[in-house]
């Protein structure tokens, strides 16, 4: 983990990680922000259903093509619970 | 030697309008009926479009006491049930009541009035449910209101698979004429799903577009939610010639098929297995089909494998019928589409006239087909595919030919 990385963002990382690793039954530790969504074996149910769980836990709206399923990363996806948070002006 | 089953009249109600007439013309002409979405919790949902049937004025159709039993969807029915029947020209009276069958495919059913009384009781925290409330929400109410409507006395059901419900539910009708249990049948399919809840469901999908419907185009981003029905009269054409009816063209095969593979990523060889048992059931070969009403939702993955399940089906002949997708003009009516959808083959069989595809943006290379884009094409159309493709997997297949008008 680099030091560049304050709690907060280190906060969301860790618990969109974990609504990740419990939707496809992998360890944490196999994902990693680097990991497409589609390489972690995620089809387009489990996007959605992930995408719900994240919406729950953090109280917030991702946009309706944010991220693209098809080319994204878990990084990607972290960055876009960021900026929603931003959006509605929440903190974790 | 097996019945030829012929349509005789037609109704609906779209967004485009009351009436065949209003939706074919509509299609035609290029006229979208999506517009920005109107419903009293709209600040609260991220659609911004819908193609709603504005034109639809309830009391113009029933009076009170029969609409408070009539949920949205019924009322639908009934209104293109009655279109249809009018112009058939057909009573049904005691003699052959029973020689007549009301088949009508719908996704949601009751859903506005089922929604409606959810919100009575959980949210509002009331304590009595509206009498009758199971009257309306029940998923057979269509069928049942047109029986009643018409003294219809033979088999009458509801056929529910998502978004294929239509063609479902007018190949079951197509069955019953073929194997002689019935003369006529009232077909087709009934939508009323813009709830508050399902609409807010379609989102949890993150299927639906906020830009515009623009099946089978690059940059296409999503489908767009509509309303409406579509019911024919089916016919064995012997029992059409006896009265002296007119054919409007001939439902000459069905295929239907389950991609048993996934409940919501189509598969191409589940779409091809329906299109190849619909051009058998009709005895045509790939190249007797000139125009193709695809299912063409504006999803990236199904006009994609569309394409795919029409290169399967029709080998060397794919790239040569037109093919457009009239949901980017009527909005995807769910279990109601396959029926608005016949409107327009009927409309390409009968004047030579293909409805475009609209808001074409450019070439898909994975869509690589004779699209008609933006406006209408004059193209003699004799024979015809009509596709319905739903989730789960559920496909149904039309093939419709031109009326012999000699015969």
């Amino acid at each position: 983990m680099t030091s560049d990385i304050t709690p907060m963002t280190n906060s969301i990382e860790q618990r969109v990680i974990a609504i990740v690793a419990s939707s496809t039954g992998l360890d944490v530790a196999a994902i990693t922000p680097a990991a497409t969504l589609q390489s972690l074996g995620v089809s387009s149910l489990d996007a959605i259903e992930i995408i719900f769980d994240i919406e729950e836990a953090f109280g917030v709206n991702l946009p309706d093509r944010t991220p693209d399923f098809d080319a994204d990363t878990v990084g990607g996806l972290i960055e876009a619970v960021g900026e929603a948070m931003q959006g509605v002006g929440a903190t974790p | 030697m097996r019945a030829s089953v012929a349509i005789t009249g037609m109704g609906a109600v779209s967004a485009l309008g009351v009436g065949a007439t209003a939706l074919w013309e509509g299609l035609r002409d290029g006229r979208s009926g999506i517009a920005p979405l109107v419903h009293p919790r709209s600040a609260e949902l991220r659609t911004t479009l819908a193609a709603q049937a504005h034109d639809y004025q309830p009391a113009d159709h029933f009076d009170e006491r029969l609409l408070a039993q009539l949920d949205r969807v019924s009322q639908f029915a009934l209104v293109a049930a009655g279109e249809a029947i009018a112009q058939a020209g057909l009573a049904f009276d005691d003699a052959w009541a029973a020689r007549a069958a009301v088949v009508i495919g719908t996704g949601a059913g009751g859903e506005l009035s089922r929604d409606e009384q959810d919100r009575r009781i959980y949210a509002e925290k009331g304590q009595r449910m509206h009498p009758l409330a199971i009257i309306r929400a029940m998923a057979s109410a269509p069928a049942s209101q047109i029986s009643m409507a018409h003294r219809i006395t033979g088999p009458a059901f509801v056929v529910s698979s998502a978004c294929a419900s239509a063609n479902h539910a007018m190949a079951q009708a197509v069955l019953m004429i073929r194997s002689g249990m019935v003369d006529v049948a009232i077909a087709g399919g009934s939508e009323a799903c813009l709830s508050f809840g399902m609409i807010k469901a379609w989102e949890a999908m993150r299927v639906l577009t906020s830009d515009a419907c623009r099946p089978f185009s690059l940059g296409r981003q999503g489908l767009v939610l509509g309303e409406g029905a579509g019911v024919f009269v089916l016919e064995s054409l012997d029992h059409a010639r006896a009265r002296g009816a007119t054919a409007l063209a001939v439902i000459a095969g069905i295929g239907m098929s389950a991609d048993a593979a996934d409940i919501v990523a189509p598969s191409e060889h589940g779409e091809a297995r329906a299109m190849s048992a619909a051009l058998n059931d009709a005895g045509l070969r790939a190249q007797d089909i000139q125009y193709i009403n695809a299912h063409g939702t504006g999803t990236k993955a199904n006009d994609a494998t569309e394409t795919r399940a029409i290169r399967l089906a029709l080998g060397s002949w794919a790239g040569e019928p037109l093919i457009s997708s009239t949901k980017s003009a009527h909005g995807h009516a769910l279990g109601a589409s396959g029926a608005l959808e016949l409107v327009a083959v009927v409309g390409a069989l009968r004047t030579g006239v293909v409805p475009p595809t609209l808001n074409f943006g450019g070439p898909d290379p994975e869509c690589d087909l004779n699209l008609v884009v933006n406006e209408s094409r004059r193209h003699r159309v004799l024979a015809a595919l009509s596709h319905s493709f739903a989730f789960g997997g559920l496909n149904a297949v039309l093939a419709v030919t031109a009326a012999d008008d000699a015969s």
